[in-house]
């Protein structure tokens, strides 16, 4: 595949994480019309812990995800998020919920009417954090450090790379100073060393907010750099779970069709 | 028909979120600067040439009556019970109505609105409710604004065959002008703004299948809100009679 090189180093340590269960997704049912995307799907993720969910494109990787935040109301099933019940929440309460959940689109899906500074000041606008010494203009920029990309403050959406867009949007996700991250396809359609670098990113961003990950992806480049723990979602059940490691030593032909170019 | 009711359940869906705090004033005040002081030149040109073709063309059939000096008052009220508002309303129906279905259905399937969501902001609101206020407030302002510049080209007019003074001229059409003629037409260019708002904002907000759906919604927008603005125009003209206003 030619991006293996890129991606050298191995998965992060399981130092760090909790106990507390932050997502716990039980029995989850999703389908549109006579597709059925998920068939009682199951996901823990506890504090400080990047959970990889690895299936094919199509799979319903991103409507779970979506049905975490609540862009999809599952047809069946339980998800509490940071302890509360996310389907029972009216949309004020849910809203309240969102502020503690970043969410990074596989589009970056940046508003392309505003700068990069608008941009990352509409959360802030809505939910300030009053952080003591700290004004909207400081969290930008301090934002805006943490990606790298401090010279695009006053771009728009479309003069920037897609990895640039990756980054604000990541940016973006992470102003709020979320307790909860879900990436979906966080290195889709970047170059194997974008690819890396935004992985290395959220990392470091990781690891200085202390943030838990639900990350969404069939890369298994990114499984092997973020992932603690792996679950593989196979015709809308979980098929198999465990560490990169694990998972690679399984001879189940589902899971090593993953493998096929590794 | 499914249509109809969906348009229905958005209308009253905007009903419910445009009096519940919090309020996107400055966003609101944005949309107002952008479909109402932006629309002033297009809507300035056309009651301008509005008026004069009326004044022009009006001439010959009340000369033929020898009744020449009855033309400011009867463009004036033309202009300002019927042509202005409707006019007007259709201006705004292919300048803010195809610009508000290609916005919001552009934003639609990039997910941004999506990611506004996700943020903690109600996206209907924000891009909804601020909207389709600006198109209520802003209209009657541009009616009024169209109907005084085209009774303006209409004394250019009357004065390209003859003499006739400003200070009389205004005397004619005020003299012609009646409570009832300037109310009603207010009123249905309120209701003009609101079908153009929500019309425009329901097409970009239901966009589906990418960017050959951010076409069809800017297209289907601008049908959609002119169809609207005539059945508006029948049902404001019914209510009128049957209330003894005309």
């Amino acid at each position: 595949m030619g991006t293996n090189a890129a991606f050298e180093s191995d998965a992060p340590p399981a130092v760090g994480i909790g106990t507390e269960e932050v997502i716990v997704v039980r029995d989850l049912w999703k389908a549109f019309g006579a597709n059925k995307v998920l068939q009682g799907f199951d996901l823990t993720v506890r504090r400080g812990e990047n959970v990889m969910v690895l299936g094919k494109s199509g799979s319903g990787k991103s409507v779970l995800i979506k049905c975490i935040v609540g862009l999809l109301r599952p047809d069946k099933g339980s998800i509490t998020v940071l302890g509360e019940d996310a389907l029972a929440l009216d949309n004020d309460a849910l809203d309240r919920l969102r502020v503690k959940i970043g969410f990074l689109f596989q589009s970056s899906a940046l508003y392309d009417s505003m700068t990069v500074r608008e941009n990352l000041e509409f959360p802030l606008r809505r939910h300030w954090i009053a952080q003591e010494g700290s004004d909207s203009e400081t969290l930008v920029k301090e934002a805006l450090e943490n990606v790298g990309l401090m010279s695009a403050i006053d771009m728009y959406p479309s003069e920037l790379s897609g990895g640039m867009r990756r980054r604000i949007g990541l940016a973006r996700t992470l102003i709020l100073k979320p307790e909860i991250v879900l990436y979906d396809e966080p290195t889709t359609g970047l170059d194997p060393i974008t690819g890396k670098e935004i992985v290395e990113l959220i990392l470091r961003l990781q690891k200085k907010y202390g943030t838990s990950s639900v990350i969404i992806s069939h890369d298994l480049n990114v499984a092997k750099l973020a992932a603690n723990r792996i679950a593989v979602l196979y015709e809308g059940r979980n098929h198999a779970e465990g560490s990169y490691d694990e998972l690679r030593a399984m001879t189940d032909p589902k899971v090593k069709q993953f493998f096929i170019f590794m | 028909m499914l249509e109809v009711g969906a348009v229905s359940r958005f209308t009253g869906r905007f009903f419910r979120e445009a009096f519940r705090s919090r309020f996107e004033w400055r966003e609101l005040v944005r949309q107002a600067y952008l479909n109402g002081y932006l629309s002033l030149p297009l809507v300035a040109i056309t009651a301008f040439i509005m008026g004069l073709v009326l004044t022009i063309q009006s001439r010959p059939t009340l000369a033929e009556f020898g009744a020449e000096t009855m033309l400011p008052a009867m463009v004036s009220i033309s202009v300002v019970r019927e042509i202005g508002p409707v006019i007007t309303a259709l201006i705004c129906a292919g300048r803010i109505g195809s610009s508000m279905g290609a916005e919001l259905g552009s934003m639609k399937v990039t997910e941004q609105i999506d990611a506004m969501e996700v943020s903690g902001t109600n996206p209907f609101k924000y891009l909804v409710v601020t909207r389709v206020w600006s198109t209520i407030l802003m209209l009657p302002l541009l009616v009024v604004l169209a109907d005084a510049i085209a009774i303006w080209a209409c004394y250019i007019g009357v004065n390209m065959k003859g003499t006739v003074s400003w200070s009389l001229f205004q005397q004619q059409v005020f003299d012609s002008l009646v409570f009832n003629d300037v109310a009603p037409a207010l009123i249905k260019s309120v209701f003009f703004g609101l079908a153009i708002g929500v019309v425009g904002c329901y097409k970009g907000f239901t966009t589906e299948k990418g960017t050959e759906g951010v076409g069809r919604a800017a297209h289907s927008a601008v049908v959609l809100a002119s169809l609207l603005i005539f059945i508006l125009d029948l049902l404001a003209v019914q209510v009128t009679e049957i209330l003894g206003l005309n």
